[in-house]
């Protein structure tokens, strides 16, 4: 049997490595844009900020992967999949047959359409040494802007302010994710920003970048405002390209069923890019986090070897700004919800938001209300009704 | 067998994988951090660190709850001092 993995992340990486231990005469080939052995993405801040030591930040040596006979093809992205024939060509010209297929390609950052230097993303380690290099290349008394309001906007935020540059932060909402959080939880953040010395604008899109060769500003509604690094953090989304030629279903990313299976039998997906359907929540989600990836590509290597395990998770998502927390449990798009309730309050300095659907708990943001979280979780995941959570905050 | 089980605070950023993997060794505290338990016990109170008497599954468990660390923030040690994960 020969298992093709498309993307070297967690989750690609993951279910190779469960495939080896399972099974130690299958072909399995791993094929990764990037040219790095896997790491941490999530250690990127830490890297930036000078927590940790570049070298820390990597979960596989280079060797790992010719020792567990896996072959690694970096470098290399797939232009085209024929599921009927069972086989990829890469960018290269090679074509590569597969029995089982997992596509584990992740997400990629929206682009703006300017690029001069001093304009930055944050994806992945190339965007990371990237960064670092601007970062010691700033001007004394420099000031760094930030365009966007979601986690990527929150890690330039923890960075910048590490190094006590001076923050400019813009964004298209009324707050940070204005699709996602209730007016209340977001303008505990916003106030929060202006507390630590952010100068906030809202409500704008990014106009155009200022300078020729390098940054030198950003213009938005408000005019223009100055600044020698601009970090963009306006969403990220999968590269359906030739997925989507090859006939497979998508829609935000590659449909699944609770197996992670693709419309196509014995090709799978997992991860940032996969859709699929939760038993728990009765829909189609798409989680892009650490913990989702990794126990996806642990789901999808069992069934890729012929079980039919459904994927099960309450997975979530926490990120401290600027010493505040905020935290995402399970289900948290609103379009999923029926209905939602609020405890807390800005007056309180912190809330919690519950989703329900059908009357069951499937999803809450958490904003300054740490100690909500475990009975949550469980909550969520014993598709509890709404009204265990509210009988214990009586 | 005999392990210490540390969890490094600073690098910690209450991803909760561990508490997913091994929540009978792992329970976020109200900083979002995660403190280590003993067999769903707090002998001696809250603590980052403690020693911990494991069968060779729980060892896996509480192995795979420490791999599973985005921030790679969970340290595992045998009696002697060894450090086990994340390997040197």
């Amino acid at each position: 049997m020969t298992h093709v993995i498309v993307g070297g992340g967690v989750a690609g990486t993951t279910a190779a490595e469960f495939i080896r231990k399972q099974n130690s005469d299958a072909d399995i080939i791993l094929i990764s844009e990037e040219e790095h052995a896997l790491y941490s993405r999530v250690l990127l801040p830490h890297y930036l900020r000078g927590d940790i030591e570049r070298g820390r930040i990597f979960l596989k040596r280079p060797s790992w992967y010719e020792e567990q006979n896996i072959e690694w093809i970096t470098g290399e992205t797939v232009v085209a999949l024929d599921t009927q024939n069972k086989h990829l060509e890469l960018g290269s010209g090679r074509e590569i047959s597969f029995d089982t297929l997992l596509l584990a390609t992740g997400a990629h950052p929206t682009l703006v359409s300017e690029d001069v230097r001093g304009v930055s993303y944050l994806r992945n380690l190339d965007d990371a040494d990237h960064l670092k290099t601007l970062i010691n290349e700033l001007p004394k008394n420099a000031r760094a802007g930030i365009f966007g309001g979601g986690f990527i906007a929150c890690e330039y935020l923890n960075i910048f302010a590490s190094y006590n540059i001076p923050i400019t932060m813009a964004f298209r909402g009324p707050y940070m994710w204005s699709h996602t959080l209730c007016e209340q939880a977001g303008e505990i953040i916003n106030e929060h920003l202006r507390k630590q010395g952010v100068e906030l604008i809202t409500q704008t899109p990014l106009k155009k970048i200022l300078g020729e060769k390098h940054v030198e500003g950003f213009e938005i509604n408000q005019g223009a405002h100055a600044c020698s690094l601009l970090g963009i953090g306006i969403g990220v989304k999968p590269d359906l390209s030739w997925i989507n030629k090859s006939g497979i279903k998508t829609n935000d990313g590659i449909v699944c069923d609770q197996f992670l299976q693709t419309s196509v039998p014995n090709i799978f997906a997992s991860g940032d890019v996969c859709e699929f359907f939760d038993e728990r929540f009765g829909t189609h989600v798409k989680m892009g986090n650490w913990m989702n990836a990794m126990s996806q590509g642990r789901t999808a290597a069992n069934n890729m070897l012929g079980e039919q395990k459904a994927f099960d998770l309450v997975s979530s998502y926490a990120i401290n700004i600027l010493g505040l927390d905020v935290i995402f449990i399970g289900c948290v798009n609103r379009s999923k919800a029926d209905q939602f309730s609020l405890f807390g309050s800005k007056e309180m300095g912190g809330v919690t938001e519950i989703f329900v659907k059908n009357n069951q708990i499937i999803g809450a943001i958490l904003v300054n209300r740490n100690e909500d979280r475990p009975i949550l979780t469980k909550l969520i995941s014993q598709k509890a009704e709404p009204f265990l959570f509210d009988s214990l905050k009586q | 067998m005999k392990i210490r089980v540390k969890v490094d605070e600073d690098l910690c950023i209450g991803a909760a994988s561990c508490v997913t993997i091994a929540p009978e060794t792992f329970q976020l505290n109200d900083d979002n951090k995660a403190f280590v338990y003993d067999h769903g016990t707090q002998p001696e109170g809250p603590t980052y660190e403690r020693w911990l008497e494991v069968t060779d599954d729980e060892y896996e468990n509480i192995l795979l709850g420490a791999q599973s660390c985005p921030t790679l923030a969970v340290f595992i040690f045998d009696e002697f001092g060894k450090q086990l994960f994340p390997e040197l």
